[in-house]
């Protein structure tokens, strides 16, 4: 466990050159959030950062050549795996918490200074708008971080805009094919459905992502050569 | 005498390259050098002892079976890899507190020391450092655990004949310190070994050419430089190979007192261990 917390403390370090420009991120977030008074975005916005900048580590160890010198220390590429699944995963969470908290923070002050033009809070809303965002980040990184270890931080970019691209493509085809054939949908079930369980399943939905897409990147790795 | 490190046919296969049944010993208390060309396969034998590439072959390091104990075996060695490091954007007290998680007999004050020692800044990133300073980093950082064993690749590469001494002498320092520690390190730079290693194992071709003691290659080996006559009385068996010159014919042999008896040659020069590789690599037989 030693070892994972190392190799995700070099990463946090490696990361410590965003602050700066988070912080600016997050001020903006604030300044949209008061001129717009539309807060579902900031969460979102919040968290898909984070995310992202979390996935740059690979940048950073390709830079600095570093894979071949950590597999020379007393590590796994088990591991090593495990520690970049964690460092995304945590960022995903941290950065949706942060950025609800930090809307919520927002709204209310600006509510409590500006009574004449109140800020509509919806927690319920802004709650599952913040997982839906948490849940598209973790798409993008369960797809990305395999595609990362299969071509490398530059090329796997690239692929995982292409897989994306075929993604949507293939649910529109689907939507395509229902409303081509005609089928009798029931949208009020299926919204009742989701209001009840929606959460749950998108909960549900990313760990299974995550667990596959880590399941791919150790088999890729594996058999990698550095 | 027992070896840290024990490799027997080990071999690898490459799209262009191979390596092929490398055996050799590094044993307690010595410095291994590893010497070839670029291309060799040197780098490649140390990703074998790693575990950092899959070869074929059996690979034992203090006596146990790398594969089967490899993060315990991994707590004893020190590393240093030419081209690869943590990360250059960070700096050297931030590499104190990730691999104060990583080693667990990783020693803080040892470290700090080497630091003062070699006079590295605390406040500056390591893509900031000269390759110089890059290099002592590296070699902080891989004897901070006091490891029975270091792993050197290309350790003195690039850098400026002062500083290559410094580096030397820490090696010398670290294997004096304790008997049973030793250093495995690959190089090109052949003149560094002349000076520091008990046993120099040349490979060329991904193939080891030899294996033997730095002494006796530097007693054993020798140059004769003759005439075309006097080159065409020499046995085939009695040379390894041969450069022809302008002038004159310049022969390599593994055996100078027998050369000197057997043809009653007298000045045989006594080569570098530079001019013993180049003779393999670019000599003709």
């Amino acid at each position: 466990m030693n070892m994972i917390k190392g190799l995700i403390k070099k990463d946090l370090l490696n990361l410590s050159s965003y602050k700066a420009s988070l912080i600016i991120v997050i001020f903006c977030c604030g300044i949209a959030i008061i001129s717009t008074g539309s807060i579902n975005y900031g969460p979102i916005i919040i968290c898909t950062i984070l995310g992202m900048i979390s996935l740059s580590t690979f940048s950073y160890d390709e830079i600095s050549k570093s894979n071949k010198y950590i597999l020379g220390l007393p590590t796994s590429k088990k591991e090593i795996i495990k520690a970049k699944y964690i460092l995304a995963i945590g960022a995903t969470i941290i950065g949706g918490i942060l950025g609800l908290l930090l809307t919520i923070l927002v709204a209310n002050m600006m509510n409590y200074l500006r009574p004449e033009e109140l800020i509509n809070i919806n927690y319920e809303s802004l709650i599952i708008t913040t997982i839906g965002g948490m849940w598209g980040i973790s798409l993008i990184q369960a797809i990305q971080i395999p595609s990362i270890y299969k071509w490398g931080a530059e090329k796997g970019r690239i692929q995982m805009f292409i897989l994306l691209f075929l993604l949507i493509l293939a649910i529109l085809g689907i939507g395509f094919l229902i409303m081509k054939a005609n089928l009798n949908i029931n949208l009020e079930m299926i919204e009742s459905f989701m209001n009840k369980f929606g959460i749950v399943l998108l909960i549900l939905a990313m760990v299974v992502m995550f667990f596959i897409s880590y399941k791919i990147s150790y088999k890729i790795y594996k058999n990698k050569e550095e | 005498m027992e070896n840290n490190i024990e490799l027997k046919n080990v071999s690898k296969k490459y799209k262009g390259f191979e390596l092929k049944d490398i055996s050799f010993n590094v044993p307690q208390g010595c410095i291994v050098g590893l010497i070839g060309e670029n291309g060799a396969g040197k780098t490649t034998t140390i990703k074998s002892i790693l575990n950092i590439t899959n070869s074929t072959g059996n690979i034992k390091v203090f006596g146990k079976e790398l594969t089967k104990k490899e993060k315990e075996i991994k707590e004893e060695i020190g590393l240093v890899l030419d081209d690869s490091f943590l990360s250059e954007y960070l700096n050297v007290k931030q590499v104190n507190s990730i691999m104060k998680e990583i080693y667990k007999k990783w020693d803080e004050n040892k470290y700090i020391s080497l630091l003062k020692q070699f006079d590295l800044p605390t406040n500056k990133l390591i893509k900031e450092f000269s390759s110089g300073m890059k290099m002592k980093l590296k070699i902080a950082t891989a004897i901070s655990h006091n490891p029975k064993l270091l792993i050197l690749d290309e350790p003195t590469s690039g850098l400026d004949p002062v500083v290559r001494n410094e580096i030397l002498d820490i090696f010398r320092k670290y294997i004096e310190e304790d008997e049973t520690r030793s250093i495995l390190l690959s190089t090109h730079i052949t003149t560094d070994l002349e000076h520091i290693s008990d046993y120099i194992v040349f490979i060329e071709n991904g193939k080891v050419i030899f294996d033997l003691p730095t002494d006796e290659l530097l007693e054993s080996y020798g140059i004769i430089k003759c005439s075309k006559e006097d080159f065409l009385r020499l046995d085939e068996k009695d040379y390894i190979s041969y450069k022809k010159g302008k002038y004159q014919y310049e022969v390599l042999t593994n055996n100078k007192n027998n050369i000197k008896i057997k043809y009653n040659i007298t000045t045989i020069d006594k080569p570098s261990i530079e001019e013993i590789m180049l003779f393999y690599i670019k000599g003709e037989k």
